[in-house]
């Protein structure tokens, strides 16, 4: 299935196609386009291919974790330094937390440090943001709390590494009443098949507002936090909608000439029965008092639902501010499992409209019989990368709008 | 950048035997991602079957012609392809093709595009292609309103079968005559090249012909481009607009041009006789300015009432 995209390759990367959301390009030197590419589950850790020309992508280094009990899953690369979240699948499991790569040679990546995350109430770094050299923004959990709630360990961590040997964390941020000891009350959970967690997700920010963390956090909606002193992360806004949605906000874009944040919801469940799963346009431009002015246009929900696997959205081109990375606040670019890759016109945000997708067909031995599109970046060629999450690895796609 | 992402749809038109299947059964060798909608007069369609194309991407209307009662039709099976598209029943398509039945003229094609809200959402007009039989001057008809409007309407016109004819200016010379606007190309078994598609009729004005000549218009056409002295207003341009349709819409052959206007916005002009697309913002090429290709309407007129809204103040 496709709109104004077209398939220039894809690579199954070696049999191990499964991929989580870590999708980075590096500017290597001697002109090389370097995408990185974190895993979703074991045994392959991370996969950097080629993709200087995008018709021919060549897998140039793929490396495996240490054990099977873990994932990578994101990953981001600033200059020639690459981090890399590592999440246990067991409370106390080890290595939990994130490591660096010297990637200078693409085909050598090289260890520099880890920071050590782990404990008995840790599941390590789900997920983490990383685009100035210095800092690394994450979802991770904290040895030093204690979730009330187990669903609740991942909070929003700021770690300096401007000595990349010596990563150093200097704050955090969690939803009060989470952790025991909070002086708030626990918060009010999702119904029990909904109830996946108030804990960190994407940790964005930007140059544009240094001192903004634009925060996913699951069941507990998105946050504004006023980062400018990093070691005391302070709460500008929130923004929930579930309930009555079925929780898991994601992601949120920050589109700041325009006063808009657009915000993912993720899709956890097969044969859509989380639905609806959206992605949502917020008016901005008070920062403290968002409103709700859209969202995008999913295709049918009853054409897909039965496709096989998840339905809904998921991942968002983030406009990461790297060099090679496209950048747009008028079209924004999601994944939506079964439902592809898809672009949206947002020049008016309060009718956004459908204007590009690919679907690919399900991956050879797809064991639900569909395709599950997971992460997306686009290159400033304008090239859409984007990988499936079970087998089907990478495709490269030419975007015509 | 100004994303639009509709999908184009191209109208292939011409006089009957002109060669229209022979070049949309090349179109579809070259660009297979296209979906086909075929309009035939008659009773029993045969064209639909003379194209190479997917069973599932060829639609035939038979029974009419488009130009009378079978614009809803075009519209339902538009709107039926698009959501078949979304739900994902049919693969997908780049582009639309209607050809036209010989018979028809091509401007209520355009008039459905720009008038139906809901088809706007999804499509687009591309380029009017005409298709005019270069080796034998009895099958061009220019004498008869159909074959005028036909050609008036040309953004691109494929002159055919010039594998018969080592000739061809008197024909050109007839095109030239009635439309100096347009883009000519020659062709011989249909084969251009898909790239001359690619651009919907706004893009260009017209003055990089592939061919030129001296034009003489016949009785009653003119052709004449409105040149604006500085960037006009969007509400002055658009009642200029509508009050010219409102005068002299039924002659209004074809408008189309690029605009830039003084709040830094550059749009397109697209129109045919009475309905006309909303002014939509595109990209600023190098020559800006709006062609018009009229009956019994001269440039004279158009400018006098340019200048007179232009010269109201409080407009």
């Amino acid at each position: 299935m496709f709109l104004n995209m077209k398939l220039l390759s894809h690579h199954g990367l070696n049999g191990f196609g499964g991929m989580g959301e870590g999708t980075s390009m590096q500017l290597a030197r001697g002109g090389r386009r370097i995408l990185w590419l974190a895993h979703e589950s074991a045994p392959k850790n991370f996969t950097a291919v080629d993709v200087s020309d995008p018709r021919a992508p060549k897998v140039v280094v793929q490396t495996d974790l240490p054990h099977a009990q873990m994932r990578s899953n994101s990953l981001e690369v600033a200059g020639e330094l690459m981090a890399v979240a590592y999440q246990v699948t067991k409370f106390g499991l080890k290595p939990a937390g994130f490591e660096l790569f010297d990637v200078s040679e693409p085909e050598r990546p090289r260890s520099v440090s880890f920071f050590d995350a782990s404990g008995p109430h840790s599941r390590g770094c789900h997920q983490l943001w990383f685009v100035d050299g210095k800092t690394v923004h994450m979802a991770c959990a904290d040895p030093e709390l204690k979730p009330r709630n187990p669903k609740d360990d991942q909070v929003y961590r700021i770690v300096d590494v401007a000595n990349p040997t010596k990563p150093r964390a200097v704050g955090r941020w969690h939803l009060p009443g989470t952790m025991e000891g909070d002086d708030a009350p626990p918060p009010q959970r999702l119904p029990a098949n909904f109830d996946a967690g108030f804990r960190a997700h994407n940790t964005n920010v930007y140059p544009e507002r240094p001192d903004r963390c634009y925060l996913g956090y699951i069941d507990g909606g998105i946050m504004v936090l006023d980062i400018s002193e990093q070691s005391r992360p302070k709460l500008v806004s929130r923004w929930a909608n579930s309930p009555p949605y079925n929780g898991f906000n994601h992601t949120v874009l920050p589109l700041f000439e325009r006063g808009l944040l657009v915000v993912s919801d993720e899709s956890v469940r097969d044969n859509a029965t989380d639905w609806p799963k959206l992605v949502w346009i917020l008016d901005a431009r008070d920062e403290r008092h968002l409103v709700s002015i859209s969202t995008l246009p999913l295709p049918p929900v009853d054409a897909f639902k039965q496709r096989g696997g998840r339905f809904g959205a998921h991942n968002l081109h983030e406009n990461p501010p790297v060099p090679g990375a496209w950048k747009s606040d008028q079209v924004v670019i999601g994944t939506f499992f079964n439902g592809g890759v898809r672009a949206y016109d947002i020049s008016d945000p309060y009718s956004p409209r459908e204007i590009a997708y690919f679907v690919p067909p399900a991956p050879e031995g797809s064991k639900i019989g569909a395709v599950q599109i997971n992460d997306v970046f686009v290159d400033d060629r304008g090239i859409v990368f984007t990988v499936d999450r079970h087998n089907g690895g990478l495709y490269a796609l030419e975007m015509n709008v | 950048m100004i994303p639009d992402g509709r999908t184009p749809v191209i109208v292939v038109t011409g006089f009957l035997g002109s060669g229209k299947t022979t070049l949309v059964n090349a179109l579809l060798k070259k660009e297979s991602e296209t979906l086909v909608i075929v309009n035939e007069f008659g009773e029993v369609p045969v064209d639909h079957h003379l194209l190479e194309s997917p069973q599932e991407r060829t639609v035939a209307l038979p029974n009419g012609c488009l130009c009378c009662h079978l614009r809803g039709d075009l519209e339902e099976t538009l709107i039926g392809a698009a959501m078949r598209r979304r739900r994902g029943e049919i693969a997908g398509f780049d582009r639309v093709i209607v050809e036209t039945s010989g018979l028809a003229d091509p401007g209520p094609v355009a008039q459905t595009l720009f008038a139906d809200r809901a088809l706007e959402r999804d499509f687009k007009l591309g380029p009017i292609v005409t298709v005019v039989d270069a080796a034998h001057p009895e099958n061009r008809n220019f004498s008869l309103a159909i074959a005028k409007s036909q050609l008036a309407a040309a953004d691109l016109v494929v002159l055919s079968k010039t594998d018969r004819v080592s000739d061809f200016s008197a024909a050109l010379e007839e095109v030239r005559a009635l439309n100096p606007q347009a883009r000519c190309i020659a062709a011989r078994f249909g084969d251009v090249d898909p790239a001359l598609l690619a651009q919907p009729g706004t893009e260009k004005l017209g003055t990089d012909h592939v061919f030129s000549s001296a034009v003489s218009h016949p009785h009653g056409i003119n052709t004449f481009t409105l040149k604006f002295q500085g960037p006009p207003r969007k509400d002055l341009l658009e009642r200029f607009l509508a009050l010219l349709v409102d005068l002299r819409g039924a002659d209004l052959l074809r408008v189309k041009g690029i605009v830039a206007l003084d709040n830094g916005q550059t749009v397109a002009v697209q129109g045919v006789r009475h309905v006309f697309d909303r002014l939509r913002p595109v990209s600023r090429p190098a020559d800006t300015g709006l062609v018009f290709i009229t009956q019994n309407v001269e440039r004279r007129e158009v400018d006098a009432l340019w200048q007179a809204m232009s010269n109201l103040k409080g407009t």
